[in-house]
């Protein structure tokens, strides 16, 4: 499901199957780091509409929730957790190419992949680039969903 | 010049009716147009997306075909790929949409190990036969849709999606 109303009206019918919700976490690089970050998050937007494909029925994927380095991230995390907290989600899964996340501690289950530049890529190596990312993710997933 | 009189009345007659008609005709032709519009239409025959797949290298296990075109959405224009299982029985091809019947995720040839001849969805364990058709137990409420099919040059075309034929 995507943050649309449409979709979320099949969501408020069918809550006991959509239980999951996907937030990526996307950080705003400023002054040189500005392109990397750019591209990293054109590679975990990419990825993280795949994975919506994949999972439709179960997973709702939240709007991109951007940072900056300004920002505090714990308190960030602490307001989205108690936030989150009130929605009738199961399972929450943050996605993420900033690694601070989970070895900070910050948010510990947050799914880290390493960023790669899609942006010279054509659109078959393209594809298949993010489908070995995403082969990789679903058991991470499913792991999760069955061990509870 | 000919002989025949034509009088001042006939005369009128036949300008009035000859301008009458053409303004009549003006008004109704495109009325008659609107109305039998759906007839004239062209079929969307030229929907048809082209793949890479080659005909003669498919076999009776499905394989995936991936196949892209572009969606206007507002302002949001994007180019999508679509997925579609293929597989040969006897000599018909056979595509079928991995949207899965439940709540639409992706469905997955042999994606459980304890059912290697099945089509499987990830989300709730939904099933499907190889032919399309949902196995009775798993969430799925009908079997998956059918691509419509066109072969040229041993390439296989996709058209739209239809209920399943099959089942």
């Amino acid at each position: 499901m995507n943050w649309t109303a449409n979709d979320l009206d099949l969501y408020m019918q069918q809550q006991e199957y959509i239980d999951t919700a996907l937030i990526p976490l996307v950080h705003i690089g400023g002054g040189g780091a500005m392109k990397q970050s750019a591209s990293s998050a054109e590679f975990l937007m990419n990825l993280s509409a795949f994975i919506e494909r994949q999972f439709k029925g179960r997973v709702v994927l939240f709007p991109a929730f951007s940072y900056t380095d300004g920002n505090d991230k714990s308190r960030l995390a602490s307001e989205w957790e108690a936030s989150i907290s009130d929605m009738p989600f199961k399972h929450v899964f943050y996605l993420t190419t900033d690694p601070s996340w989970s070895r900070e501690g910050i948010i510990g289950d947050a799914i880290w992949i390493p960023s790669i530049p899609l942006e010279s890529m054509d659109k078959k190596l393209k594809q298949s680039v993010l489908e070995d990312q995403v082969r990789q993710i679903i058991p991470v997933l499913t792991a999760r969903w069955t061990s509870e | 010049m000919s002989n025949t009189r034509v009088s001042r009345r006939q005369f009128l007659n036949y300008t009035l009716m000859g301008v009458g008609g053409f303004m009549a005709s003006g008004m109704l032709m495109p009325m008659i147009r609107f109305a039998v519009d759906p007839v004239l239409e062209a079929g969307a025959a030229g929907d048809y997306i082209p793949t890479s797949q080659k005909v003669s290298e498919l076999t009776e296990e499905p394989v995936r075909v991936d196949f892209t075109y572009d969606q206007v959405d507002g302002w949001y224009e994007s180019e999508v790929t679509g997925t579609a299982w293929v597989y040969r029985e006897g000599d018909k091809v056979v595509a079928l949409s991995p949207v899965c019947k439940h709540l639409g995720c992706t469905v997955n040839w042999a994606g459980d190990s304890e059912h290697p001849n099945q089509f499987f969805c990830p989300c709730h364990a939904g099933r499907y036969e190889k032919n399309g058709q949902n196995v009775p137990g798993t969430p799925p409420t009908g079997p998956l849709d059918e691509f419509d099919v066109k072969i040229e040059d041993d390439l296989l075309y996709l058209g739209a999606t239809k209920p399943n034929t099959l089942v």
